[in-house]
């Protein structure tokens, strides 16, 4: 089933008219099409082509990430998430680890903006106070993995779920802008190094693809 | 006795949406009123997973994070679409709803007076979208996505009625979604709540401003 993403280079254009403008709202679900064994095809969208072309308003909410699974439009990175979740049977193994997935991801989506924020409205000046609040803010994940077989498997159950990749993105990002921030937490920086051998994800992550695209749209990390 | 409860403060907030789809839904729970002081002394900001509120209770299963509760009863009460296909849509159109009701509550609680004005001029770009939904939606005679009331048609509902009180009028320009609002206002169980005096005596935010 041919699938595509639009995207900018930057994983998500940031538009001049928002005030924060989400950072890389698409790698997580590369991750998981890529570790699904999964191919897409990008078309990447340059800041030129956005501001001044009809993309933009044909857009639902005249954003992006834009997904199409065959003749099917999705917008939203967290409703496309979800689909692709539906899709492969990444959405817990019943309904109660479904609405687990979805207050992790939920979660995750909360530190996502407050880190967009960061990135596009304040690096300079918050970055230290951001830094400085951040165990608390990767607390409660490692409180899940403790509660989860020992933090041995995955962020809910037994399964990997569209969470895992969502949550690994935000991590991965997270251990660029602020290195060793995960060293207080011994179940998340096990789970990262567990997560990114898997070998299809390892080798997407090491892939020029992924290594040359930036995390973000203004060039800060 | 019922299953849920809802943990919150004395606002409609971020479980209005949840209280008028279980009232619509013919549920009862039950309410655990969390004033402020309680919330700042004491042991259950600590005890809940993200340090916030809402907390919901189905049982023995505890859940946080608004939208996540929101599914949860989506999925528990079949409002989740028919199909995979409307599911996702239905996701599209929350993560929508999500999206305006963090800035809304951006003025509400940082910036009311200065920003009002700003905002109310906006509106009608925010509120567009969902006006496009309908139409491309059973000519904006059903729901928000296909032809059963799913858990977005709950949090939509709920946005619009606080944008209402905002900015009366603000819907005048979008006449699908005038009688969409009027619409689900009918049913009569949801008709009922938002007559009651739980849901009228509730404010719509924590700090008075509406």
């Amino acid at each position: 089933m041919p699938r595509g993403l639009w995207a900018s280079p930057h994983s998500v254009l940031p538009s001049p008219t928002r005030s924060s403008p989400p950072p890389g709202r698409c790698e997580a679900m590369r991750m998981l099409l890529a570790d699904q064994g999964q191919s897409w095809k990008e078309e990447v969208v340059t800041k030129d082509t956005w501001l001044q072309g009809p993309l933009k308003a044909s857009c639902l909410y005249g954003q992006l990430p834009k997904f199409q699974d065959g003749d099917f439009t999705l917008y939203q990175s967290n409703a496309i998430l979800r689909h692709l979740g539906r899709t492969f049977g990444l959405y817990g193994k019943d309904q109660r680890e479904a609405a687990l997935v979805d207050v992790v991801n939920d979660g995750v989506e909360d530190l996502r903006c407050k880190y967009a924020t960061l990135i596009y409205t304040n690096y300079e000046g918050g970055k230290q106070d951001y830094v400085k609040a951040l165990p608390d803010h990767l607390k409660p994940f490692e409180t899940l993995l403790s509660q989860n077989r020992g933090g041995q498997a995955f962020i809910v159950g037994d399964q990997i779920s569209f969470a895992d990749y969502n949550l690994l993105d935000l991590l991965l990002n997270h251990q660029v802008l602020a290195p060793g921030c995960l060293d207080p937490f011994p179940l998340l920086s096990a789970y990262v190094e567990r997560l990114c051998a898997r070998p299809k994800l390892k080798a997407f992550l090491a892939s020029p693809e992924h290594t040359n695209r930036p995390i973000n749209g203004n060039g800060k990390q």
